[in-house]
């Protein structure tokens, strides 16, 4: 790995922090959810500065191109993200839907406690 | 025995005003509840004008979500018999008796109306039986359950399985699933001869182009729940 390309790849690793640490600043990003970044970027930073870990890293794994090996690394990573979010909106509509049922009984019964407060 | 029949309805106001009536007129005796899953239309005023007991969603959950409230609701007021019936007309309430009384007699827990055993009335396009008889081999398949219409939307349910129903229920295209979800929670299910009628309003919630996702979907669902 040439010296320039390790820089311009720590340097946008840094900003990759950078906003992280932005976003759970300002709360818009919950810790628990943020765990699966860090752990990534951790792991980007540490085979960026240290390439001969990565190559060996690659190697082991049978990969003949450690570039392609990175880029490999990432997809993974991104698509266990990706999945991980899958989960979670799931979840989420599961926990909406269950709200909007609970919300739409209770409507109904203050509708009919309304109607028997009228009669009496 | 208290019978409650829901009734989802999702932009009904061609069609709800009569059901609601007809359901009246036949079966004095069984309560009623209107889902409205978020209409846009004048469901909601119709519902309104009619006084008839009703839950408002709101948000829309989609036939799913929309029955699974009227069987919390079930539930909540300890109905012993929740029956489903489409607010378009396709389901005629002069079945309703038939439909109840496997349940009272203490035969079944899900009695489903189909159109098939008779062949009379309604039958919808050959498209649409071939995919309903493919679903109905899979849950034979998956669980052994003979049914005959597996997405037939006309069906009464019993106490136990109303309060299982209000806990969990499948959603987007639920009634092929809902079946397998009954054999595998141990209920008894049957099926009886009915004659649906052409819809009288609306249009089917499965689109033409949305067969095949619906296929896909049903199918991937009633075979994990065998493996839950």
């Amino acid at each position: 790995m040439s010296l320039t390309l390790q820089i311009s790849m720590i340097v946008a690793e840094l900003v990759y922090f950078a906003m992280i640490f932005y976003f759970l600043r300002k709360k818009m990003l919950s810790i628990k959810y943020s765990l699966l970044w860090l752990v990534f970027g951790i792991v980007m930073i540490v085979f960026t500065s240290v390439p001969s870990l990565m190559w060996r890293f690659m190697w082991m794994f049978g990969v003949e191109s450690p570039m392609n090996g990175l880029f490999s690394v990432l997809l993974f990573f991104i698509l266990t993200i990706i999945m991980s979010l899958t989960a979670i909106v799931s979840r989420q509509s599961e926990r909406i839907r269950a709200l909007v049922q609970s919300q739409a009984l209770l409507e109904e019964r203050i509708r009919e406690l309304e109607v028997k407060k009228d009669e009496h | 025995m208290r019978v409650l029949v829901i009734i989802p309805s999702y932009n009904e106001e061609s069609s709800i005003r009569a059901t609601v009536n007809e359901l009246r007129e036949q079966a004095p005796d069984v309560d009623i509840l209107a889902v409205n899953d978020c209409s846009t239309d004048a469901t909601q005023d119709i519902l309104t004008e009619l006084n008839v007991k009703h839950l408002r969603l709101p948000i829309n959950l989609g036939i799913g979500g929309a029955v699974q409230a009227g069987y919390k609701f079930a539930d909540l007021n300890g109905y012993d018999v929740a029956v489903q019936l489409d607010a378009d007309g396709q389901h005629d309430p002069a079945f309703l008796k038939d439909l109840i009384a496997p349940i009272v007699a203490g035969e079944a827990d899900l009695v489903t109306g189909s159109r098939f055993i008779e062949k009379e009335g309604f039958q919808t396009s050959s498209l649409r039986r071939f995919g309903i008889k493919f679903l109905n081999g899979l849950i034979r398949l998956v669980c052994g359950v003979k049914v005959t219409d597996a997405t037939s939307g006309f069906r009464a349910v019993s106490r136990r399985l109303i309060v299982i129903y209000g806990g969990e229920y499948p959603t987007d295209y639920p009634e092929p699933e809902a079946i397998v979800m009954a054999k595998m929670h141990k209920m008894k299910i049957k099926e009886i001869p009915v004659v649906m009628r052409d819809r009288s309003g609306g249009q089917s919630s499965i689109k033409f182009l949305n067969s095949v996702y619906y296929m896909i979907k049903v199918s991937i669902a009633i075979m994990l729940r065998r493996l839950q």
